[in-house]
């Protein structure tokens, strides 16, 4: 058998498999149930920068907004000095999660602008969260917006956040970055310890009926794992943060995958949301075996194996291979 | 000593709930406050004197409340309550039995109007005065700081006398106004308290181990004796009060008595009263005796029981003219009730032989219905004293010229210290101005020696209401009682106020005057009208300029612009250093919105820091440029009552008119609000005609009747304005040849944005273009006018050959017109509809509430009236018998219909046959053919008639109209329907009687504020259900569907409109009684309510609001009565909770208990839903037509 624990942003994990950030957060029971299937650690979903301004300024604006305008209604809700908008409900939650669970909590927190929303980490650190997950998810509209301010305004995000904590900070890094390699070289002189590649869009679809854009939730499957895989060969000895991957593992052999890649823990969600929490004991069986049968001693052994440093046929990961294959695709095509 | 800022409501209910164990309350304005606070700090746990959290209850009726009061006192509970008004009339039959049993028990009342011709929620002392003969001791309170101090006196004074104590205040004045007062703490209340009263109180209470009968019945050999056996508890009640006030005294320095008396020692002229007009006179008399005047003014504490002796004693001797003002009315009395009670004690000093001779003694009435009562009055008062013969009765603060009862007053008259800063500010309702100062008013008041005040003056309207503040700060005490006539600073808050009002008015000359205009520094001027200019260089004032919309918009506000202006004002003011100042409000900003989360704080301290960078000074010239006068408040073609009532109403100067002008009984005509302009959105929809559908759902679903579809002969718009677009009808065969136009009423407009949500027409290369989409009004207010106006001037076509589907029904005229209803109103549409429906031929019986207000409160009314001048015709009779007024209404009707047939019948041999069968002939309210018929043919029956002679004729003439059918419709919410006015609705609807019964049904009490109601849905957070309501919603439809005999239908129609107007027209069609259940997404549920058609859509398919109807007219057919027209849960419970802010508060606060709600509503829904299904499949055998030949197999979904 292969030795599965291992050590990921300073935190001992039993197994690199790792609950990613999801609406689990929200069930404990099933939470519990990863736990007791061999999860390593837990992060729970993002504490969105843009969610909690808008249900402040909501209330604000729906309630706080509706008071002393009427001689008979004073207001239209009672006195609210017994809840609040910000972010206490998470901590709450947290606070939970922490007591309950005897393995790592990673906190997360999702938002792009450098603003005061970042002392939300130190709230989490407080509410005892054993690392924060950092969410860079930045979408740009405006021709004027140039990769290089945005990619400079999310490394600030990044110093600012890492500034307010003295736990662990990891960044979860969408896909799409001309040059990746150099950004994460920021990422790192910014502070961080950890990346989690890649995030997952919830990209809106289109209703081809209402002529509206419609915005459903779609699991992951294990084609969109390559696309980690590489980033993941790509970086590995090239960056000292560790990696964890995200998004398409849904079996061992996607989790062996990715740890050849390079990965020092492997976050699983859709898997678990498609077939429950039974998924997660699944795929470390599977994962152990298959690196057990390659003669894997421990994950120390295996990790970066294929990475672009490490690998036989390095190429396949570069560029010339690609341009190759996409020739034959298309031969391919038109023959059938 | 610790100095609060506080308004009279908080104060009384922080000393009523420190000093009780059990609270049973009721929501009415204005006491409404009081009880809240109670239930928040119960809510909190917060604790009485005693350690313990006291029992709040909310009861089904103020009279429940007495009833639960009365209970918990006879089990040896201290007990208290809060109301005012309708809810104290409740409450006297309880209140006899409290004082008959003399039980210990103080309660708080902000004194409000008895709803007589018209209701009023302001201030007087006749609802106070209606329980003078209850045996309770009315003790009465004239500022915040008396209201506190006199609360805790009453509350210590029934302990130890056994009397109890009815504390008043006048409402709003008192109730409402903020002040800084001298709080009592725990250890003040400690000293004052009687702890023997406490335990005697207890050891008489009710229990089986000392068992006593109370509440016997007495027969004529006992009753008398045993009542006058009282006598000696309220001989005592003086001494004990006087001993309690000497208590306080010594506890606070705050000395009280019976009667206070302020003035000169040897005053000869005197005024009487009680309540906050008491402190004005105060005011005033010490500003005639600076002038050398021997006058005095005697403060009643202690109105019941009387005290003789100890008035005689507070009288100077040296009086010879006494005017004892009364804040009621008593028609046909010898006079009000003070003076009865003061000329009763003279005369029986005289009768004693204790005075020799008598002071002339003249009756006033002031102050009605929150009249103002202003030094000027007080010195009217003065002078009449003067007089050789006075008036031995007068009125005040009013224009007498029926009666000639009134006395002059010398308005131009100021008395106010130049020490007392006093300021002004113009509000819109949501922009957060009367939040802001009264953050200011605490800032002053909490961080500075200075004294402060805060009045607040509000419209009658929902949406785009105005608010007037009314702050006074300085160094010496505040008594001006009344509002501020010269202000030093006046800011006008927004921009459209500057059109509508004159707004300078009370600018004090040299004032500082600051406005809130996107207009640039150097365009201000040149914007103002004439009137504005003149005022500003005759009085020199100082003009400042901001933008401040601007300035929160870019801090992430929208148009929240009060930190904005709280910044400028201090600025201005110069009350207070400005860094000192700027600190104060953003720590104000902390706490009043740190709860909320550190962007709003950021956000609006973004907004603070930005202000004074956009405060600009304009130089007023010397003098007036502007050519263009205010515009006209009411257009010219106005009926002679709307320009000379109803415009100086809306102008707010309607206390300027005399007597004369207003009908004596309460009778007003309709149709007014088309009068009032109030052009409150900023953009409103305009029609796309390229795009529109011709759906009319816009029309259907606006709330305010603001966008209205109409169909038309094309040549009767042949003159039509420029921008007057018209397309031919093209969707509906039945109106073919017609034109179609889809109309704005731009200055009827509240700007919601339903019409377009709701709007299904896209232009397919820019979906988001719409067939309707929102402008900037300012670009279409004129043309859409013009366009408005000459639509309503085309004729209608007539009613029968518009389909009755719900897509045409908007297309009939709507006799229910731009109300003051909030924006997005979820009730609304359903009246509209209705009056769509049978409006020329309706009755309508209101309850109080939300309907009552927009559908009735001056200045001007919504309901209206088609081109024969035909429409709904409305009352309001109170908050809990509008089942019974409609019932009333329909039985009385129906007298005068057979009356009027039996004196046809009469004449039938006489008549023309075709004549007495055109009257005769079965008509339907809902048949329009036969309805125009009869019409037609009532018209030729008065023409016959014209001609007769004989005993009758004249009668049947004038109940003609009679013989065309009526509907008696009675509308209320869920607070009257569930809960106060439930018994006499169950009893209307168990009479048989053709009634039909609409509710609206916000699930809270929305005119209050958001109260819970046995309607509350389980798991909503609401006030007096602070941690989430935990029962279920009562399921009224089915007590209704438990007779058998009653129509009933639950209808959503922001939804579901198809189905509502199917209900609607077969309650209307049913002969017999009928209730409505309407959803109505109110602003009380906590989100934008442009949703509401999605979220109501949520209700339904979850089961959260199920859709019904139940007919009893199929049991016949031997079909179930009921059909589900929500057959499946289409959405989890929570998918619908979860988009309201009343449920998310809950999670906020309390996941756990939030889940488990969730799941226990889900639960309610699944088991209403079985035992629908199972109702709705019920099988009968076909009885009484077995004739029928529908099957069973109907299915409605």
């Amino acid at each position: 058998m292969t030795e599965l624990a291992t050590r990921w942003l300073g935190l001992d994990l039993r197994s690199p498999l790792v609950v990613g950030a999801s609406p689990l957060t929200d069930d404990l029971d099933a939470l519990k149930a990863c736990v007791d299937a061999g999860a390593g650690a837990v992060v729970m979903h993002s504490l969105f920068e843009e969610q909690l301004v808008a249900e402040q300024m909501a209330a604000h604006r729906f309630i706080d907004s509706r008071i002393n305008m009427d001689a008979e209604a004073r207001s239209f809700f009672p006195e609210s000095e017994a809840f609040e908008m910000g972010s206490g409900s998470y901590l709450k939650r947290l606070e939970l999660l922490q007591r309950e669970l005897d393995v790592p909590v990673i906190a997360s927190l999702n938002g792009i602008s450098p603003g005061g929303w970042t002392q939300h980490a130190r709230e989490l650190e407080d509410a005892g969260a054993s690392a924060i997950e950092l969410n860079l998810y930045d979408l740009a509209t405006d021709p004027a917006d140039t990769a290089a301010t945005l990619e400079e305004r999310q490394l600030e995000v990044v110093s600012s956040v890492v500034a307010q904590v003295t736990i662990p900070v990891s960044v979860k890094l969408s896909p799409f970055y001309s040059a990746l390699p150099a950004f994460v070289a920021g990422v790192e002189a910014a502070g961080a310890r950890g990346l989690v590649l890649f995030n997952r869009f919830y990209q809106p679809d289109i209703d081809l009926d209402e002529l509206e854009l419609s915005r459903e939730v779609v699991l992951s499957t294990n084609a969109e794992l390559p696309l980690r895989l590489h980033a993941m060969a790509m970086l590995f000895n090239r960056t000292t943060l560790e990696m964890a991957a995200s998004g398409g593992v849904h079996s061992g052999d996607d989790a062996a995958k990715a740890i050849l890649s390079g990965a020092t823990a492997v976050q699983v969600v859709s898997a678990l949301l498609a077939e429950g929490s039974s998924a997660l004991a699944r795929i470390t069986d599977e994962m152990n075996q298959r690196l057990s049968t390659m003669g894997y001693n421990s994950l120390a052994e295996a990790r970066g194996a294929l990475s672009l440093d490490n690998a036989p046929n390095a190429q396949t990961w570069e560029r010339l291979n690609y341009a190759r294959l996409l020739h034959g695709w298309q031969s391919a095509g038109r023959k059938t | 000593m610790a100095f609060k800022t506080l308004d009279g409501n908080e104060a009384v209910a922080s000393v009523a709930y420190r000093l009780s164990e059990t609270i049973a309350i009721y929501p009415i304005t204005p006491a409404s406050v009081m009880g809240e606070h109670a239930d928040d700090w119960a809510a909190l746990s917060r604790p009485n004197l005693w350690g313990q959290v006291p029992g709040v209850v909310e009861m089904q009726s103020e009279a429940g409340a007495a009833g639960a009061m009365h209970g918990a006192l006879q089990a040896g509970s201290l007990v208290t309550t809060f109301t005012a008004s309708q809810g104290l009339l409740l409450m006297l039959p309880n209140l006899y039995k409290i004082a008959g049993e003399l039980s210990p028990f103080c309660m708080h009342v902000a004194a409000r109007s008895i709803a007589t011709h018209a209701l009023s929620i302001f201030c007087d002392h006749s609802d106070v005065m209606s329980a003078r003969g209850t045996g309770f001791a009315l003790l009465a309170s004239g500022s915040v700081q008396e209201a506190q101090d006199l609360a805790a006196i009453g509350h210590a004074v029934t302990l130890e006398s056994r009397i109890p104590v009815m504390h008043f205040f006048d409402g709003f004045r008192t109730s409402h106004e903020i002040s800084k007062i001298a709080a009592l703490s725990d250890e003040d209340l400690q000293a004052l308290v009687p702890h023997e009263g406490v335990e005697a109180h207890r050891n008489r209470r009710m229990t089986p181990d000392r068992p006593v009968v109370r509440g016997t019945s007495q027969n004529p050999d006992a009753f008398f004796q045993a009542r006058e056996a009282i006598n000696p508890f309220y001989q005592a009640f003086p001494d004990k009060l006087e001993a309690v006030m000497d208590r306080f005294a010594g506890i606070t320095g705050r000395q009280y008595r019976l009667f206070d008396y302020v003035g000169h020692p040897e005053a000869e002229r005197v005024v009487i009263l009680m309540g906050s007009g008491a402190e004005c006179a105060h005011e005033t008399v010490e500003w005639l005796m600076a002038q050398g005047e021997k006058v005095g003014v005697l403060k009643v504490r202690l109105f019941r029981p009387f005290a003789t002796d100890r008035f005689l004693q507070a009288l100077p001797d040296t009086v010879k003219h006494l005017a004892v003002l009364d804040r009621t009315k008593e028609p046909g009395a010898q006079g009000e009730p003070l003076l009865l009670e003061v000329s009763g004690a003279l005369m029986e000093a005289w009768s004693r032989g204790d005075r020799q001779t008598l002071p002339r003694v003249s009756g006033g009435r002031y102050g009605l219905s929150s009249r103002e009562f202003t030094p000027a009055m007080v010195c009217a008062v003065f002078d009449q004293l003067k007089e050789a013969s006075p008036k031995t009765r007068f009125t005040v603060g009013v224009r007498d010229d029926v009666t000639n009862l009134s006395l002059e007053v010398d308005s131009e008259l100021d008395i106010e210290s130049p020490k007392t800063r006093r300021a002004l500010f113009f509000g819109m309702g949501a922009d957060g101005t009367v939040s802001s100062n009264k953050a200011s008013i605490k800032i002053l008041g909490e961080g500075t020696d200075l004294f402060a005040q805060g009045h607040f003056v509000y419209d009658s309207k929902k949406s785009g209401a105005t608010t007037v503040s009314h702050l006074r700060f300085g160094p010496l005490p505040i008594r001006s009682s009344y509002q501020i006539r010269q202000a030093q600073f006046v800011a006008v808050h927004a921009p459209q106020f500057l059109e509508r009002f004159d707004v300078l008015e009370h600018a004090a000359p040299g004032a500082t005057v600051l406005l809130n205009v996107p207009w640039s520094q150097d365009q201000v001027w040149d914007r103002l009208s004439v009137e504005v200019q003149r005022v500003l260089v005759e009085r020199k004032a100082r003009l400042y300029v901001i933008d401040a919309a601007e300035v929160a918009e870019k801090a992430g506000l929208e148009r929240r612009i009060n930190t904005v202006m709280q910044v400028c004002f201090f600025a201005l003011a110069d009350i207070l250093p400005r860094d000192e100042a700027i600190a104060h409000i953003k720590e104000s900003i902390r706490q009043t919105w740190g709860r909320r989360g550190p962007e709003v704080v950021r956000r609006n301290v973004e907004a603070v820091d930005s202000a004074l960078a956009n405060l600009h000074e304009v130089p007023v010239p010397e003098k007036v440029t502007a050519t263009r006068t205010r515009p006209p408040r009411v257009p010219e073609d106005a009926p002679d009552f709307v320009q000379k009532v109803t415009r100086l109403l809306m102008d707010g100067q309607g206390d300027k008119l005399p007597v004369s002008a207003f009908p004596p009984d309460g009778t007003w005509p309709t149709g007014t609000s088309q009068y009032e302009k109030r052009s409150i959105a900023l953009e409103i929809p305009i029609w796309e005609s390229d795009l529109c559908v011709q759906c009319n759902f816009c029309a259907m679903i606006c709330p305010h009747t603001a966008i209205i579809s109409k169909v038309f002969e094309p040549e009767a718009a042949e003159n039509a304005p420029e921008t007057f677009e018209a397309v031919p009808e093209s969707f509906t065969p039945e109106l073919e040849g017609l034109d179609y136009r889809v109309q704005v009423a731009p200055e009827d407009c509240t700007g919601c944005g339903l019409c377009v949500e709701v709007c299904p027409a896209k232009d397919r290369t820019q979906p988001k273009r719409k067939a309707i989409n929102m402008r900037p009004l300012e670009e279409h207010r004129e043309a859409e006018a013009q366009n408005l106006a000459f639509l309503r001037s085309l004729p209608d076509v007539p009613r029968d050959r518009i389909p009755r589907d719900f897509k045409s029904l908007p297309l009939l005229i709507p006799l229910f017109e731009y109300s003051g209803a909030c924006a997005g109103c979820g009730e609304t549409p359903y009246i509209r509809l209705l009056t769509q429906l049978v409006g020329d031929r309706l009755l309508i019986a209101n309850a109080t509430g939300c309907s009552s207000i927009y559908g009735g409160n001056l200045p001007t009314t919504p309901y209206t009236v088609n081109a024969d001048g035909r429409g709904p015709t409305w009352n309001n009779s109170l908050f809990e018998d509008a089942a019974e007024l409609g019932l009333g209404m329909r039985m009385g009707l129906d007298k005068l219909v057979g009356r009027a047939r039996q004196l046809l019948e009469d004449r039938k041999d006489s008549l023309p046959p075709e004549l007495y069968r055109d009257l005769t002939i079965p008509c339907a309210t809902l048949d329009e053919t036969a309805m125009a018929a009869r019409r037609e043919a009532v018209s030729r029956l008065r023409d016959w008639l014209a001609d007769q002679q004989g005993p009758g004729i004249q009668e049947l003439a004038s109940l003609a109209d009679e013989l065309c059918p009526k509907s008696v419709w009675v509308i209320g919410g869920d607070g009257w329907a569930y809960d106060i006015g439930y018994g006499g609705l169950d009893h209307a609807l168990a009479s048989g009687q053709n009634l039909k019964l609409l509710v609206l049904d916000t699930e809270v009490y929305s005119n209050t504020g958001g109260q819970q109601s046995k309607a509350t849905p389980m798991g909503a957070v609401a006030k007096f259900a602070s941690a989430g309501k935990e029962t279920r919603k009562k399921d009224l439809g089915l007590l209704a569907m438990s007779y058998g005999h009653v129509y009933v239908a639950q209808i959503a129609m922001q939804s579901h409109s198809n189905q509502t107007t199917k209900a609607l027209q077969e309650a209307e069609s049913f002969d017999g009684p009928a209730l409505i259940i309407a959803h109505s997404p109110c602003i009380a549920h906590g989100y934008d309510l442009v949703h509401s058609p999605a979220q109501q859509k949520r209700a339904v398919d979850s089961w959260a609001w199920p859709l019904y109807r139940f007919d009893p007219r199929r049991i016949h057919e031997g079909l179930p009565p009921l059909q589900l027209d929500s057959v499946r849960q289409k959405v989890p419970m929570k998918a619908y909770m979860q988009e309201e802010a009343r449920f998310r508060m809950l999670e906020l606060r309390d996941p756990e208990r939030y889940e488990h709600l969730v799941a226990a509503a889900s639960e309610a829904a699944m088991e209403q839903r079985e035992l629908y299904k199972q109702l709705a499949g019920i099988h009968f055998e076909p009885h009484e037509h077995p004739e029928s030949d529908h099957k069973e197999d109907d299915h409605h979904d």
